[in-house]
């Protein structure tokens, strides 16, 4: 092959295959132009040309959910005129190179995807992956990170009320960074849609003005890293949460009004994939002129212009006698819309540089036309490892490890209550707000434990969706809708995409069982640098709606001193991971999750709580019971064990799943007719410490512990 | 008859709508001021300068939104000895225009902090003196508030100090959490009462506070 | 000894959404300007030269990827 031609296949990232595909579509020679189009469209970031066809398989045939096919995020109906949107979002590659911009713009980037559709974002969260300690620039990744989400967050005055921390050594050289975030419809708000449906109308350009950042960035985000990743380094994308703040009121003020038709921020590829998806999405061609469109940068040419990823810009098209009052509405917030092109009636994309038509594409024949790849894979099955011993480990051991360290010098960062809406905060397992009309309770769990991955991508699926569908189900609330954020390696690898889908076949699995469909997702590959790759990892976030106000939401920590500490359990699976790899012994697992009997569990716990009796509840994560229940224990309540010679395994087994449930004990023989009823574990007493098999922590050993774990490390980072 | 409570809004102000709320709670009306506006001090009873990020805390907190219309207007009325309450970057603002002495730094770890603080008031007899302690939620990354010992001296002799934390989350001088000007009429604070305006939220101190506009 | 003043600014072709913030400001209050930039300014004492202090500004002061700075001696 031509040395040329090679070099340009690798700087635009497509292959021989894709190239000549290209050239049938175009019926030539690329122009400079269709290299841009092609290269961003067909990226593996922008056309999910290796998961599509997984991904039409998932489950979302649900009345609930209201949105359209094709739209930025999906909206679930709540009953009672109230919806919400969400979905989470990946920003690993730009957050390994620039942690605290590639966090920023994450956050920024997913609130657009909210508010275009038309809903006020209420609320936030993060899942994070770092290496191990001691890891190449961990401290450096870690705090830049944690700052940028907390700059661009608490600036744009949106809540971040949960999320998830990972560590683990597959994350040294790739770390994830997956923002989420949630926007709210009242009854007089309606969904906006990013379809062009009707000709002559203007297409306006709004928000920030066009520079060369991140040009070249969605192909830059579906290859690996290798040591050329540094010379390949586009203009890194700046992040300005108070512009954001101003384009969000901006923008649902214009919504509010009635003055625009359809909505499209501006995301990975820029201008190309906005307008491009638009177009597609209504069928209709659209005429821009280019050179209208604002830069920052008057160098800049039609092909960066197309590429550009400047954060803050949307693009809406709007009736042409509604476009003064637009206009005035964006200045008055201090933001430009300009007028760059009309919607034609014909569906062919005329791209325009100083009326000169420089390009004319029908969009369906490169976003429809798109590549789409059935990777060869091997399907991971399900493993069983018989009668492997229980690490043996004390409490102090887990709190003082990075996984089981506390997290709060993390969320202490974020604003985790402006909005004036959160009723429990990041403390909690799970983020609750108050939804704004109707008064009641939303809750939000992130899911996907790695350590379930790497035993097993069947089980991990399956436990994504499941542990935090449980985490809800025991405050009283139905698992109602999930958004997951898939990230993977490389997917020409046949064992990486095995995981991939056998993992997503379980997720879905058991998101019908529990009727929650997936509504929204993202998918993330090529996680992979120098042939390392990381741990699959299946994100989730799982939304759920707590539809009575007739009980009290039970606490996560202790409430009174003199009640009973009750287990429930559905003895499905017994493993051994978190627990296992602090002290360095190897994994296993014994059973299988069946996803129907995991929900009939959780229903009937649910039932139990919906009694109003439950005074706090927590379910069993990593490290087993011990370290729940030193989660519970307050400065003034503490727990003292009434078993008798259970020893360590007792309190360290890892198990899908046990939930401890406070009651009174007066209430305790009710409890104990539940068929998934296993024990009582002891009773709550006043001195505000742990006691259980011949151990004792204090409360305040126990968050001292928690929290200094990272020790000298992290000086600085408290 | 109801009061009428001003609400100013700034360019990325973020906690308008939460205090607007909080307000009606407590049985006032509340009104929106624009930054781009003046505004009539017949129009309002009291003011209140919210919290959030106006121009993203730029330059230095608060100082590009000392410099709007409204304020001159909030000044105005202030002098007039009308109630003013900065809240969070409503206190920098209030700071910044030289309504409230002092000034507010970043917080001794360097970084933004969320969490509950306990308070107790200091002074004791003006109209914003609240009786007990109060537990309120702090949100910010410049709160630490700063003033050189003889006015530390000046406004403490003055009665001048509002609110202490009891327990100081950001380095504040003297455990400062919020301060009255000299006529006792302008207070700010860097705790968000509207963020503590019912049990669920975690706690509902903010109500008395608020109330002291009625 | 010699004092060296190091400026860090925003690239050119970055993003400066605190200058343009200011900017914004200013013109709304009836200033007349054409761009406007916020950076930081550091004064530093050594006798090991121009060479040092390049070193020092690349350990930590400032971020290639974003910034660039100038190094004077006063």
């Amino acid at each position: 092959m031509d040395k040329n031609l090679e070099e340009k296949l690798k700087s635009y990232g497509l292959s021989v295959e894709e190239y000549e595909k290209a050239k049938g579509i175009v019926g030539g020679e690329l122009t400079q132009i269709h290299w841009a189009l092609f290269s961003s469209l067909w990226s593996e970031h922008c056309s999910y040309k290796s998961s599509k066809i997984h991904l039409k398989n998932l489950y979302n045939d649900s009345k609930k959910l209201v949105s359209e096919d094709g739209e930025n995020a999906g909206v679930v109906d709540l009953g009672e005129g109230e919806r919400v949107a969400f979905k989470m979002e990946s920003h690993n590659h730009p957050s390994f190179i620039e942690p605290f911009q590639g966090a920023a713009t994450g956050v920024g980037g997913i609130l657009r995807d909210i508010f275009t559709m038309g809903a006020r974002p209420i609320a936030l969260a993060n899942y994070l992956c770092f290496g191990e300690k001691g890891s190449d620039r961990l401290e450096q990744l870690i705090e830049g990170v944690v700052s940028g989400i907390s700059f661009y967050g608490n600036c744009v005055g949106v809540a971040t009320v949960t999320g998830q921390t990972e560590f683990d050594k597959s994350y040294n050289t790739n770390n994830l960074v997956n923002a989420f975030a949630l926007g709210y419809y009242g009854k007089d708000d309606e969904i906006t849609s990013s379809k062009v449906k009707t000709p002559g109308l203007d297409v306006v350009y709004v928000g920030a003005k066009t520079g060369k950042d991140g040009v070249h960035g969605a192909s830059m985000a579906s290859e690996s890293f290798d040591e050329d990743s540094e010379s390949k380094r586009p203009t890194i994308q700046i992040g300005d949460p108070f512009y954001e703040k101003c384009l969000i009121e901006s923008c649902l003020e214009v919504l509010s009004k009635g003055l625009v038709e359809s909505m499209q921020d501006m995301g990975a590829a820029g201008l190309t994939s906005s307008s491009f998806e638009m177009s597609f999405g209504g069928g209709r061609g659209l005429d821009i002129d280019l050179s209208k469109v604002p830069l920052r940068d008057s160098s800049m040419g039609p092909e960066e212009i197309l590429l550009s990823e400047s954060q803050e810009r949307m693009l809406l098209v709007c009736k042409p006698e509604n476009l003064e009052e637009i206009v005035s509405t964006f200045s008055k917030w201090g933001l430009d819309a300009v007028k760059i092109g009309t919607v034609r009636e014909e569906k062919e994309i005329k791209l325009k540089w100083n009326n000169e038509l420089i390009c004319e594409i029908d969009p369906a024949k490169i976003v429809d036309g798109a590549p789409r790849y059935d990777r060869p894979y091997k399907k991971i099955e399900a493993v069983d490892v018989d009668s492997a011993q229980t690490s043996d480990y004390d409490l102090s051991t887990a709190l003082s490890s990075t996984q089981g360290s506390s997290r709060k010098w993390i969320y202490k960062q974020y604003d985790q209550r402006v909005g004036a809406r959160t009723q429990a905060d990041c403390d909690s397992p799970l983020g609750i707000i108050r939804l704004p009309e109707s008064g009641r309770e939303l809750g939000m769990v992130l899911g996907c434990r790695p350590a379930v991955m790497r035993i097993n991508a069947r089980l991990g699926g399956f436990d994504s969706f499941l542990s935090p569908a449980l985490q809800l189900q025991i405050k009283g609330f139905t698992p109602w809708a999930v958004t997951d954020c898939l990230n993977f390696g490389n997917p020409q690898k046949e064992h990486i995409m095995g995981e991939f889908v056998s993992s997503l076949e379980a997720m879905s699995e058991a998101c019908r069982v529990y009727e929650a469909p997936i509504i929204s997702g993202n998918v993330s590959f090529y996680n992979e640098t120098e042939n390392q790759n990381i741990t699959s990892t299946p994100a989730t976030g799982v939304v759920g709606l707590k539809e009575s106000k007739d009980f009290k939401t039970p606490a996560s920590v202790f409430q009174k001193t003199g009640s009973k500490i009750l287990m429930f359990s559905c003895q499905q699976v017994i493993w051994s991971g978190y627990g296992a790899e602090v002290v360095g012994d190897k994994t296993w697992v014994n059973g299988e999750l069946n996803p129907e009997m995991v929900k009939d569990f959780g229903d009937s716990i649910s039932e139990l709580v919906k009694e109003g009796k439950v005074l706090s509840s927590r379910l069993v994560s990593k490290f087993g019971i011990s370290y729940a229940l030193s989660k519970m224990v307050t400065s003034d309540i503490g727990f003292e064990s009434e078993l008798d010679g259970e020893g360590s395994e007792f309190w360290n087994e890892e198990e899908m799943y046990q939930v401890l449930l406070e009651v009174e004990e007066k209430d305790v023989n009710d409890f104990m007719k539940n068929p998934y009823f296993n024990t009582v574990l002891g009773v709550t007493e006043s001195d505000g410490s742990l006691h259980y098999d011949n151990n004792s922590y204090t409360y305040d050993q126990i968050n001292k512990v928690a929290l200094e774990a990272w020790g000298d490390n992290f000086e600085g980072l408290e | 008859m109801a009061k009428t409570i001003g609400v100013v809004r700034f360019l990325g102000t973020n906690c308008d709508e939460d205090i607007y709320k909080a307000v009606e709670q407590v049985g006032a009306k509340a009104k929106w001021l624009w930054y781009q506006d003046s505004f009539n001090e017949a129009e309002v009873d009291g003011v209140v300068v919210p919290g959030g990020f106006s121009y993203g805390d730029y330059l230095r907190c608060g100082a590009l939104a000392a410099k709007s219309t409204v304020m001159d207007s909030v000044e105005e009325f202030a002098k007039k000895g009308k109630p003013v309450l900065g809240i969070c970057n409503g206190f920098q603002v209030l700071c910044e225009r030289k309504l409230l002495p002092g000034v507010l730094l970043k917080n001794d770890s360097g970084k933004f902090i969320d969490q509950w603080s306990g308070l107790t008031p200091v002074s004791k007899d003006s109209f914003w003196s609240i009786k007990a302690d109060v537990k309120f939620p702090i949100a910010h990354g410049e709160g630490k508030f700063f003033i050189d010992s003889e006015n530390l001296k000046s406004i403490s002799d003055n009665d001048q100090i509002w609110l202490k934390y009891s327990d100081n989350p950001n380095g504040s001088v003297s455990d400062i959490a919020g301060v009255l000007n000299k006529e006792k009429n302008v207070a700010g604070l860097m705790p968000h009462p509207e963020r503590a305006m019912h049990d669920w939220m975690g706690g509902s101190d903010g109500v008395s506070l608020l109330e002291r506009f009625l | 000894m010699t004092k060296y003043g190091i400026k860090v600014l925003p690239k050119k072709e970055v993003l400066d959404s605190q200058g343009r913030a200011v900017q914004s400001v200013l013109e709304k209050a009836g200033f007349s300007l054409d761009d406007c930039h916020i950076g930081k300014y550091f004064e530093v004492k050594t006798d090991k030269g121009e060479v040092e202090i390049k070193k020092m500004a690349e350990y930590v002061l400032f971020n290639p990827l974003i910034e660039e700075i100038t190094i004077e001696s006063l």
